[in-house]
C-alpha cells in the first residue's frame, strides 16, 4: 500500500507535528465510494510523493481519532500544511480535485 | 493474446459475479472488471433478509465475499479499473479502461448496476460528504445524537431511516405523498411508523440544503400550500431513487428513456454477443436474487453465442461464397428446399459452400441476418450478404439458386 496507515499516535507525529503538506483520507470498510477513492489516492501518491505525504485512517479502528474532527462522512480527505488544517474534500472525490487542492495549498 | 477473453464482465456486483460463476464453470476464460468495491450495491447493505437459503443473518459484504470466492474457485479473474470506452460491434470486442491495458473479448456482459439519483436541489452537490449522504451504512454513526432528515419513501428510505435512528436523536422523513402513503414494503413501513424517533413530514419535498462548511438546515416545501419551512438539521440522507450506470454504453446498446438497457429473455442486448444483467437493465424487480439470475442467464447465453460464432468462423474459413440455408425440423418445405439446394450445388462443384442452419437452435446467424422464417437462403460473398431468398415455391427456389451458382 502506497499510503501509510495512521493511528492516534502516528497521526500526532506525522500530521500535527509534521512538516510540509499532507493529506489524510478517512475511510471505512463497506463503503462503496471509499473503494473507488482510496485506490485512486494509492495510484496518485507515488507521483506526488515529493510534494505531499498521503495518509490513511480507518474510522472503525480509530473511532476516537475520527471523532476529534467534525467529519460528516466517509470518504473524507483532510489537508494539512506544517501541522495547520487547510481544508477538506468529501464524497466521490476525483483525482483532478485532489491535484488542484494540493496545488492550491501553495 | 493474453488480453483476449471469452467473456468480459463489466461490473463486479451480484449480477457480474453470478455471470462469472456460470462462465468459469463452463471453462470459459472469464474476466470481471470492477471500478470500485467488488460486491457492488450489496457491499454497503448491512443485512440481506431475502436471499433464498440465507435465512440466518447474512450481511451484504459476507454474501458478496462468498459470490467472489465461488467465481474464483472456477478460475474467474478479477481486475480493478473503470471502463471508459468500448467497441462492441464485430469480433473481438475491445474494452478500454481509464488507466491500464486494453482488453479484448469474444462476448461482453454489462453488469453495471445503478447509483443513487441526485435530487438536484441547491446545496446537494456542495455539501456531499459534509452532511449530505447517500449511504447510511457508511455515515449514520457520524450523526449520533443529531437531528437528521431522510428524503424519500421507498424501501431504502424507510429501512435506512430506522437504522439512522439508532444513532440520531431525531429523524425527519420527508415524503411527497399524503399522510400514511409510502412506497415501501408493509413490514418496514410499520416499523418506521411506530418508531418513537421518526417524525414524518407529509406532502412535502426538499427545496434546499443550507450550511457553511457543513449542513446546518434544510428548506422543506409543502406541496399543497407551497409554504417553505426552514428546519435545523445536521445531516440529510437522500433515497430518491436510482439511476443506471450505463453512460458508457448509452450510444452503443439500446436503452429506455431512463438509460436502462433493454434485453430479451436471454439477456441479449441490441448488439450481437453483448448481454446485460442485473440492476442496469430494464426489469421489474431489482434485488440480489434477480441480479444473480440475470447473470446466470447472460453467461449461459454468451457461452452459446461464442460456440456458434466459432463454428461459423470454421465454416466460412477458406470459402469465397457461402450459401446459408435456414431450416427447421418442424417446417417441411424448408427440409425439402435444403435437399433441393444440396442437389443443385452438387452440380456446380467448388462454386458455393452450402451451410445448413437449424433456425431454432442456432440463433446467432439468424439474428445477424435478421432471418425469421425457415426456408430462407442467404448468399454471402466474403461474409457480406449479397442475396436473400425467402420463398415457398420450388420453381423460384431452383431458378434463383441456379442464377447464384452461375453468377
Ligand atoms: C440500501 C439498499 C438496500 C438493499 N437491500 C436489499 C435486500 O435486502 N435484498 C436484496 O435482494 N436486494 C437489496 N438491495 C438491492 C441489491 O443491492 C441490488 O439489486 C443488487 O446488489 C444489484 O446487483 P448488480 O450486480 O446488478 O449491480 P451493482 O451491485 O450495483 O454492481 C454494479 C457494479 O458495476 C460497477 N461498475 C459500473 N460501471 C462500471 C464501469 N464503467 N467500469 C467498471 N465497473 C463499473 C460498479 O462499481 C458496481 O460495483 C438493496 C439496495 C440498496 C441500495
Amino acid at each position: 500500500m502506497a499510503i501509510t496507515k495512521l493511528d492516534a499516535d502516528s497521526f500526532e507525529r506525522n500530521v500535527i507535528e509534521g512538516r510540509g503538506k499532507c493529506l489524510i483520507v478517512f475511510s471505512r470498510q463497506n463503503c462503496h465510494v471509499c473503494a473507488e477513492v482510496v485506490p485512486m489516492l494509492e495510484e496518485l501518491a507515488p507521483e506526488l510523493a515529493s510534494e505531499c505525504a498521503f495518509y490513511y485512517v480507518d474510522v472503525e479502528e480509530q473511532a476516537s481519532l475520527y471523532k476529534t474532527y467534525p467529519l460528516k462522512g466517509v470518504p473524507s480527505l483532510m489537508f494539512f500544511k506544517d501541522g495547520d488544517y487547510q481544508g477538506k474534500l468529501a464524497g466521490p472525490v476525483t483525482e483532478e480535485q485532489v491535484r488542484e487542492k494540493i496545488a492550491a495549498i501553495g | 493474446m493474453d488480453n483476449l477473453y471469452d467473456i468480459i464482465i463489466i461490473g463486479g456486483g451480484a449480477a457480474g459475479m453470478a455471470a462469472g460463476v456460470y462462465g468459469g464453470r463452463s471453462r470459459l476464460k472469464t474476466l470481471i472488471i470492477e471500478k470500485g468495491a467488488v460486491g457492488g450495491a450489496a457491499y454497503s447493505t448491512r443485512e440481506i433478509a431475502n436471499y433464498p437459503g440465507f435465512h440466518a443473518h447474512v450481511s451484504g459484504p459476507a454474501l458478496m465475499a462468498d459470490f467472489r470466492a465461488h467465481a474464483e474457485k472456477f478460475g474467474v479473474e478479477f481486475t480493478r479499473g473503470e471502463v471508459r470506452e468500448l467497441s462492441l460491434e464485430g469480433d473481438p470486442k475491445t474494452i478500454r479502461l481509464k488507466k491500464g491495458p486494453e482488453y479484448q473479448a469474444k462476448s461482453v456482459v454489462l453488469a453495471l448496476g445503478t447509483e443513487p439519483r441526485l435530487l438536484g436541489v441547491p446545496g446537494e452537490k456542495e455539501f456531499r460528504g459534509m452532511g449530505v449522504s447517500y449511504c447510511a451504512t457508511c455515515d449514520a454513526e457520524n450523526f449520533t445524537d443529531c437531528v437528521v432528515a431522510v428524503v424519500g419513501n421507498g424501501d431504502a428510505a424507510l429501512e435506512e431511516a430506522v437504522y439512522i435512528a439508532k444513532f440520531a436523536a431525531k429523524v425527519i422523513v420527508i415524503v411527497i405523498h399524503d399522510e400514511g402513503i409510502v412506497d415501501c414494503n408493509k413490514v418496514s413501513a410499520e416499523i418506521a411508523f411506530q418508531h418513537p424517533r421518526l417524525e414524518f413530514v407529509w406532502n412535502s419535498s426538499l427545496a434546499e440544503i443550507k450550511g457553511d462548511e457543513d449542513v446546518s438546515s434544510i428548506v422543506v416545501k409543502n406541496l399543497k400550500t407551497g409554504a417553505l419551512t426552514e428546519t435545523a438539521v445536521d445531516g440529510v440522507f437522500m433515497y430518491v431513487g436510482l439511476l443506471p450506470m450505463t453512460g458508457v454504453v448509452r450510444d452503443l446498446v439500446e436503452t429506455d428513456k431512463n438509460g436502462y438497457i433493454i434485453t430479451g429473455d436471454k439477456m441479449e442486448t441490441s448488439v450481437s454477443g453483448v448481454y446485460a444483467a442485473g440492476d442496469c437493465r430494464q426489469k421489474y424487480l431489482r434485488q440480489v436474487v434477480t441480479a444473480a439470475a440475470d447473470g446466470a442467464v447472460a453467461a449461459h447465453a454468451a457461452g452459446h453465442y461464442i460456440e456458434e460464432f466459432e463454428e461459423y468462423k470454421t465454416m466460412v474459413a477458406g470459402s469465397d461464397q457461402i450459401l446459408l440455408a435456414f431450416w427447421s425440423p418442424m417446417n417441411e418445405f424448408s427440409i425439402n428446399a435444403i435437399a433441393k439446394a444440396e442437389q443443385i450445388s452438387a452440380e456446380y462443384p467448388g462454386k458455393i459452400k452450402l451451410v445448413k442452419i437449424d433456425l431454432y437452435r442456432k440463433q446467432m446467424l439468424a439474428r445477424k441476418y435478421n432471418v425469421q422464417t425457415p426456408g430462407t437462403f442467404i448468399l454471402l460473398k466474403r461474409e457480406t450478404a449479397c442475396g436473400t431468398l425467402s420463398t415457398d415455391c420450388y420453381n423460384t427456389l431452383e431458378s434463383t439458386l441456379r442464377a447464384w451458382m452461375t453468377r
